[in-house]
């Protein structure tokens, strides 16, 4: 059992070696200018069945100089997905996004549920799960000092800060379960035809409400057939083909 | 003195007589009942000149000719008399009574007005009664030629009105009495600069001819559309039997009136068979272009994008498709401009929209292709011909920032960019891989043991707490507690041995001595019994605890020479165990 977790062990390592081999051949394919090239080599990786954020922001870079617009927003946003905080992948996906037809506003957020979007935006759930625990045990631990401390100082002191960190424990779990359940409702995609006919109802019948373009990034909401409910970052809704779109949450 | 008189006399006799003379203004007709057919001739005639003539309006007539004037002087037998006339020529409208309204006219400050006259039409008689009109119409022919009589919609045709006259006879006048309105078409006329008398041939006969107007025609209708008759008025010269002095023959001028015959055409509708969707209409023979004038510029630089069809077709008809740029460019509204010539075969030339386009800011901006669809009517097939995507390239200028389409999503409220640095940011050479299955901390069974397990630290160290106090509390137990540990630390030795008589008691006495020397730091040589009470004494331990003590010894002595049953090695063993502990207790 432990000998075959070892070789399993090997086998990843080695995996990841002869990868980074290949990310950096790549990069100098991308380096000389030869973008088609590079991107093979990139896909070889993907294909491996690792990922980065860096992979997907120099897959990107390459679709950006070869002019797709999609395909480099789609990459970006994979990227951005991975590390939300990367100051050069939010530098080049504006210039992608400058290829885009598209303009559309964004729905302004009023008040508290602004407030609230932006805590539980400060990190992924994982890291409020991690914060969650951290204050239980802390917790747990001022707890413990209270209770086998003397002096009614101390005791007082001790206690406050103890009740004090369960009840930010308290509110830091809601805000994971909140980010979690955001999570999991968070299912955005980039239009990948080059122009498309957003429809009222998922067939063909329907009227038209409204035209998107290659590169513009919609939340899908639901799905029949093959057809998937979208909405736009200024609350419109509509029915796309799902063949005119690609999901971002696939890998 | 006698003849100025006379003619002042007579003169004066003379102008009153003229003076004197009764006004007539009235309406003559030609006829009072006449066919439908046929043409009436109104003369409205007054014996003195007038200002202000006011011709009825001929409600029910068209007025084919006049208003002519004619005005006759006469002087007869010294006596003037004065005409003026004007005549119309009218062909009535309808059938039925119809009234000729009064006319009116001022004549020296007063007006007159003519009676009304009410013409009776008839239905229309048989014509001609004047054999002149059948050789006209026998030798004077308006055709007129179609050429193509099914096109497709938006195909182009012509209709060209010839004028037949045949040899001998001839036309000195025409003027058009209907013409034809193309509903349903696009027409444009291409008259031909003045008349060329050509020659040609019409049922088999030398005939000669002049091409009066060519007419191209864009159908805009499918199915059955009708080109209304040219209708001409024509004075023809009609030989007469009679021959002048030269002995040629003597020509007469007759009206004629000719007709070019309806025509119909039959218009195909487009194939709906792979009709393409971004279709607007163009057919014939096109190229499609999209040409920018520059490929590289700074920011706030204008330039062109021109979006133009050039061919031969219905270019003034289409609709050229529209540019469709990014939203970071600004785009003024095309400026559209046509350079098209039509002749007999269609509209040749070039239609276009030029777009003028400022980027605002750096980045590369694509311009989508756009296509453009038009029936081919050579092949009879849809073609549809795509633009390549062309990009401007913006070398210089401020960076566009935001990031305009986040979404509820995670990290959305980081996407309002601020670039701190304007340029295309270089790949990254660190990989830092990772596997793709991704492994979530949150609700997984690490994650709620690692938030639950260190609450179960509260209650045990509840429950350890109680056990401490609990056992503080209770003397008796704590002192038997203690005298164990320390009989288990000094007597475990003489307990191991418990039973065998030699043994147990060298092993009591012996662990008796090591508790001795380890309380009183004691040395073994001088350790005598005397000693021992002595010291004890000192360190105030009671006098009957030092007693058992002694006794204690002296029983270890006492033993090795007496036979001792298993019951006192118990005893003794429990009471040095005790008096042990009571020591321990006592010695300060």
């Amino acid at each position: 059992m432990k000998n075959a977790l070892y070789i399993i062990l090997i086998f990843f390592g080695s995996i990841s070696a002869q990868n980074e081999k290949i990310f950096d051949q790549a990069n100098t394919l991308y380096n000389e200018g030869k973008f088609s090239d590079a991107l093979s080599r990139y896909d070889v990786i993907l294909n491996s069945g690792e990922h980065s954020a860096e992979l997907y922001y120099n897959i990107a870079n390459a679709h950006y100089k070869l002019n797709n617009i999609a395909l480099s927003i789609y990459y970006y946003e994979k990227a951005l997905a991975l590390k939300p905080k990367d100051k050069d992948i939010q530098n080049n996906l504006a210039f992608a996004n400058n290829m885009r037809i598209d303009a559309i506003d964004n729905l302004p957020e009023v008040g508290l549920s602004k407030f609230i979007k932006k805590v539980t935006n400060i990190q992924s759930f994982n890291g409020w799960a991690k914060l969650a625990v951290i204050l239980v045990i802390v917790f747990v631990v001022l707890y413990l000092v209270y209770y086998f401390s003397f002096g009614t100082q101390k005791k007082r002191i001790f206690f406050v800060s103890s009740i004090l960190s369960i009840v930010l424990a308290f509110i830091v779990l809601t805000i994971t379960f909140y980010s979690y359940s955001l999570d999991k409702k968070n299912n955005p995609a980039i239009v990948f035809a080059q122009e498309t006919q957003v429809k009222s109802e998922p067939n063909l019948r329907s009227d038209e409400a409204f035209v998107l373009h290659e590169g513009t990034k919609v939340q899908v909401l639901d799905s029949v057939n093959n057809w998937n409910e979208i909405m736009l970052s200024n609350g419109k809704t509509g029915w796309i083909s799902k063949s005119d779109i690609k999901l971002l949450n696939t890998f | 003195m006698k003849l100025t008189k006379q003619i002042t006399i007579l003169l004066i006799i003379l102008f009153s007589s003229i003076a004197g003379a009764q006004v007539q203004f009235k309406t003559k007709v030609s006829k009072k009942t006449l066919g439908l057919n046929e043409r009436l001739r109104v003369d409205f005639s007054m014996n003195k000149d007038g200002d202000n003539f006011n011709p009825p309006d001929f409600d029910g007539f068209s007025v084919v000719g006049g208003p002519n004037q004619s005005v006759s002087n006469s002087w007869i037998n010294g006596k003037r008399s004065f005409e003026k006339t004007y005549s119309y020529f009218l062909s009535p409208k309808r059938m039925g009574s119809l009234m000729l309204e009064s006319a009116s006219i001022e004549i020296n400050g007063e007006t007159y007005k003519t009676d009304a006259i009410v013409i009776k039409v008839t239905k229309e008689i048989e014509k001609p009664k004047d054999p002149n009109n059948i050789i006209a119409s026998d030798n004077i022919h308006l055709v007129a030629e179609v050429s193509k009589t099914n096109p497709y919609l938006n195909e182009a045709i012509t209709i060209v009105y010839k004028l037949y006259v045949a040899q001998g006879t001839g036309v000195s006048n025409w003027r058009e009495t209907d013409d034809p309105e193309y509903d349903d078409f696009w027409s444009q006329s291409i008259n031909p600069r003045g008349l060329k008398i050509e020659k040609g041939k019409y049922k088999g006969e030398d005939y000669q001819y002049v091409v009066l107007r060519r007419t191209v025609l864009y159908p805009q209708k499918s199915g059955k559309l009708i080109i209304e008759p040219l209708k001409l008025d024509i004075v023809a010269d009609i030989p007469t039997r009679r021959r002048d002095i030269f002995g040629q023959r003597l020509m007469s001028k007759v009206n004629v009136p000719v007709s070019a015959g309806r025509r119909t055409i039959n218009v195909k509708a487009l194939p709906e068979e792979g009709k393409p969707l971004d279709f607007s209409g163009a057919v014939g023979d096109f190229k499609f272009n999209l040409s920018t004038s520059k490929s590289k510029l700074n920011a706030n630089e204008s330039m062109q994008a021109k979006v133009s069809v050039s061919g031969k077709g219905n270019l003034k008809l289409l609709t050229l498709p529209k540019l469709t740029l990014p939203n970071s460019l600004e785009v003024y509204e095309p400026e559209h401009s046509e350079n098209v010539r039509t002749n007999l075969s269609g509209m040749q030339g070039e239609v276009s929209d030029s777009y003028t386009i400022v980027p605002q800011y750096k980045g590369k901006y694509p311009i989508p292709t756009i296509s453009f669809s038009y029936f081919d009517l050579r092949t009879e097939t849809y073609k549809r011909i795509s633009s390549n995507e062309t990009i401007i390239n913006v070398l210089e200028g401020p960076v566009y920032g935001a990031s305009d389409n986040s979404l509820t999503a995670e990290g959305s409220g980081t996407q309002n960019v601020v670039l701190d640095n304007d340029q295309f940011a270089f790949i990254k050479t660190k990989p830092n891989f990772i596997s793709k299955k991704k492994s979530s901390f949150f609700k997984s069974k690490a994650f709620w043991a690692s938030l639950l397990t260190p609450l179960l630290a509260i209650p045990l160290a509840i429950v350890f707490r109680k056990k401490r106090e609990q056992r503080a509390g209770d003397i008796e137990g704590n002192r038997l507690r203690k005298a164990d540990r320390l009989a288990k630390k000094y007597l475990s030795e003489a307990k191991k041995s418990l039973g065998q008589k030699d043994a147990f008691y060298v092993a009591l006495e012996k662990a008796l001595h090591n508790y001795l020397k380890a309380k009183l730091n004691i040395e073994t040589s001088d350790l005598s019994k005397d000693k021992i009470k002595k010291l004890l004494l000192e360190r105030n331990v009671e006098n009957t605890v030092v007693v058992d003590f002694k006794s204690i010894l002296k029983n270890c002595e006492l033993a090795r020479y007496t036979p001792i049953t298993t019951v006192t090695m118990q005893q003794d063993y429990e009471k040095s165990a005790s008096t042990i502990s009571l020591i321990d207790k006592q010695i300060r």
